[in-house]
């Protein structure tokens, strides 16, 4: 009863005048930038950034958590009526959504979506609500060399999941790595890395190389390969809404997809596209109508949409109960945080309850503003991508620039965005992910403070990092993460024809 | 101009070895960082230059891997990907990097505004946009709006016009 008193607490700071206010414009703004091509959750929040200097904390998240869900939501809608997913999380819908559209069921689609990602993120949501405190009290017991072990699985999984090959996936964490160790080390005040510039006595902001990965890569990569012509708009013809037939077709899939999403999404590598995946192919198993598929099933809609949708409330049980950040989005939101100088983990349900169940209750609120935001209005969602390309850009390289000129207004930070806006390009071109080099920046300095921390306490003993049965048990688990995937593609590529090269395999 | 294309696709996109150099000698760089960092001695436990040797030495050890990949032909980028090396538009990728440059020359005489400007109309010319006069008015406006609000909000983004003073 303890969690739904805090709750009732939350709404009661969730639903004050000014906060209904922030979760507004972050649902619209989160739409927004879901519905528009080449930003992103991630991207939008870390420009906001500089908001938290004067917003209070409660009201920010409640933004953020807007902005998040929102993305998903309008995601969906490119991915139905252009066949372009504005987010990864919504590659798989794009799939049958399309096919849909084009037969003039796209109200359908779009309404199946929406309302699948309302039902999965209220369940995603509730599961985060009775699951986080519990969690959150595990974590009370953790030592350093427990959270130590826990930043190694996460950068593993992290490496591992992410990108095409784990040579390409460590070669973005250990970027990330290597530039979170510029500036003052924390606990000798020694520089490090710093090049003899006084600029980077702080280190290197969070802000400069998120946006300069996402923003300036994705402007330098569309820029260098527009003539690629846009894909055209799919009408919405009328008289098309959900038939009774739908509605019984799509509420299975709606509560398959949330039951994937949630547990995947909260793993230290989740993130929301593998439960699309996975939901996807579980849809097309099950489905009395196996025909449809590929021709527009509306199954193949509604589970992946929900999965995402619950991934994405998933996503959050790490990184408020442990301030682990498993998605690019998650890692911002922790820069956030960080900004506001909280740390997210087990103290800060003690300390700041307003602040977290605030959060938490306006997720549910967020839902039904999205709900209302989505369905009715997707035709003016929709006139967004009437926009001209070239604004868009414009206006993307201008807010960066914001973003980034903000910080401290140091041309050092320029330069920084350019040049690290350029290696966000050449990780596009290649296939290099980013998600990876965003975690080692941030959680790096952490996992070497914890380490060391360990190291201290046990004299220079090396054994105290599998010390705790905790310990033990994460640093095997990261270890497998590690060795079986390339241990079963060897295998598989054994059992396949031998003439076949492997280059499928990585 | 076609040709130029081939060169750069035979350097970069097939065979990408100078990824894995880059990584490399990124790595180097921290190698040697670590060796300028004082040890302290009366500190237990790990020292600050512990973790920039861990990182320099698994960044080389990446960059080498990553070289041998790229010459093995590993690297290769799939068919996807070749389609879009195809259409790879040089003028267009300078033109936007322009974009993204110029603030760095004249930010700090031209302020903001200005800055982000140039940098707009960079840009939507990068993305094939030939209306100069149009989209150099739609940066200003957007850009000035952006300096107003945001310092509203209490950010600040530098004088508006330096050169005033």
């Amino acid at each position: 009863m303890d969690i739904l008193n805090q709750l009732i607490g939350g709404f009661a700071v969730a639903l004050q005048p000014m906060n209904l206010f922030w979760a507004f414009v972050g649902c619209g703004l989160g739409t927004a930038v879901g519905v528009l091509p080449g930003i992103g959750p991630a991207l939008t929040i870390a420009l906001l950034l500089p908001v938290t200097a004067q917003v209070n904390p409660a009201s920010a998240f409640i933004m953020f958590a807007g902005i998040l869900y929102g993305a998903l939501y309008g995601g969906s809608t490119t991915s139905i009526l252009l066949n372009t997913p504005g987010e990864s999380g919504s590659v798989m819908t794009a799939l049958e959504g399309n096919r849909m559209a084009r037969r003039g069921r796209g109200a359908a689609a779009l309404a199946t979506a929406a309302i699948g990602s309302f039902v999965a993120g209220t369940i995603g949501t509730l599961a985060l609500t009775f699951l986080a405190p519990a969690i959150a009290e595990l974590a009370f017991v953790f030592g350093p060399e427990d959270y130590f072990a826990l930043m190694i699985l996460s950068f593993t999984s992290v490496a591992v999941v992410m990108g095409r090959s784990m040579v390409r996936g460590f070669a973005a964490l250990f970027f990330g790595l290597a530039l979170g160790t510029i500036g003052i080390d924390t606990q000798t005040g020694q520089t490090r890395m710093v090049f003899g510039t006084l600029e980077l006595l702080d280190g290197i902001s969070f802000t400069v190389v998120l946006v300069s990965l996402f923003a300036i890569g994705e402007t330098l990569y569309v820029a260098s390969r527009h003539s690629v012509a846009p894909a055209a708009v799919n009408p919405l013809s009328g008289g098309s809404w959900m038939t009774k037939q739908d509605w019984k077709r799509s509420w299975k899939p709606w509560l398959r997809g949330s039951v994937i999403g949630f547990p995947i999404g909260a793993l230290p590598a989740g993130g929301t596209e593998i439960p699309t995946f996975l939901s996807y192919a579980l849809e097309r198993r099950l489905t009395p109508h196996p025909e449809e598929f590929g021709q527009g099933a509306i199954e193949g809609v509604a589970g992946p949409e929900a999965a995402n949708n619950a991934a994405a409330a998933g996503i959050l049980v790490p990184l408020l109960t442990l301030g682990l950040p498993s998605t690019a989005t998650a890692a911002v939101l922790l820069a956030a945080f960080q900004n506001y100088g909280l740390q997210p983990g087990p103290l800060l349900f003690a300390t700041n309850p307003d602040l977290l169940w605030g959060l938490i209750a306006s997720l549910y609120i967020g839902n039904v503003i999205l709900l209302i935001l989505n369905l009715p209005l997707v035709g003016i969602w929709v006139r967004l991508l009437l926009i001209p390309r070239h604004y868009i850009y414009g206006g993307i390289v201008v807010f960066a620039m914001v973003g980034v000129w903000g910080l401290s207004t140091s041309w050092m930070d320029l330069a920084l965005m350019f040049g690290v806006g350029l290696v966000g390009y050449v990780a596009r071109v290649h296939d290099f992910p980013i998600a990876p080099a965003l975690i080692g920046l941030i959680l790096g300095p952490q996992a070497e403070i914890q380490l060391r921390r360990a190291l201290a306490v046990s004299q220079n003993d090396w054994s105290v990092l599998v010390g705790t049965p905790i310990a033990a048990t994460l640093l095997t688990i990261a270890a497998l993460v590690l060795v079986v995937p390339p241990a079963i593609a060897r295998l598989r590529r054994r059992d396949r024809a031998e003439g076949e090269p492997a280059t499928s395999a990585g | 101009m076609s040709s130029m294309k081939n060169d750069s696709v035979a350097a970069g996109g097939r065979r990408p070895w100078w990824l894995g150099l880059a990584i490399l000698i990124m790595g180097a760089l921290w190698l040697n960082g670590a060796r300028g960092i004082a040890s302290t001695t009366n500190y237990v436990g790990l020292g600050p230059a512990a973790i920039v040797l861990a990182v320099g030495l698994v960044l080389v050890l990446l960059g080498f891997l990553l070289i041998v990949q790229a010459l093995k032909g590993q690297l290769a980028s799939s068919a996807e990907d070749e389609e879009e090396e195809a259409s790879f538009s040089r003028p267009a990728f300078l033109m936007a990097l322009a974009g993204v440059g110029v603030p760095l020359l004249t930010i700090c005489w031209l302020g903001f505004p200005f800055s982000a400007m140039l940098a707009f109309t960079l840009v939507t010319h990068a993305f094939g946009s030939r209306r100069t006069m149009l989209d150099l008015g739609i940066g200003a406006l957007i850009a000035s709006l952006a300096w107003l609000g945001f310092s509203r909000l209490g950010i600040s983004l530098g004088p508006f016009f330096p050169l005033l003073g």
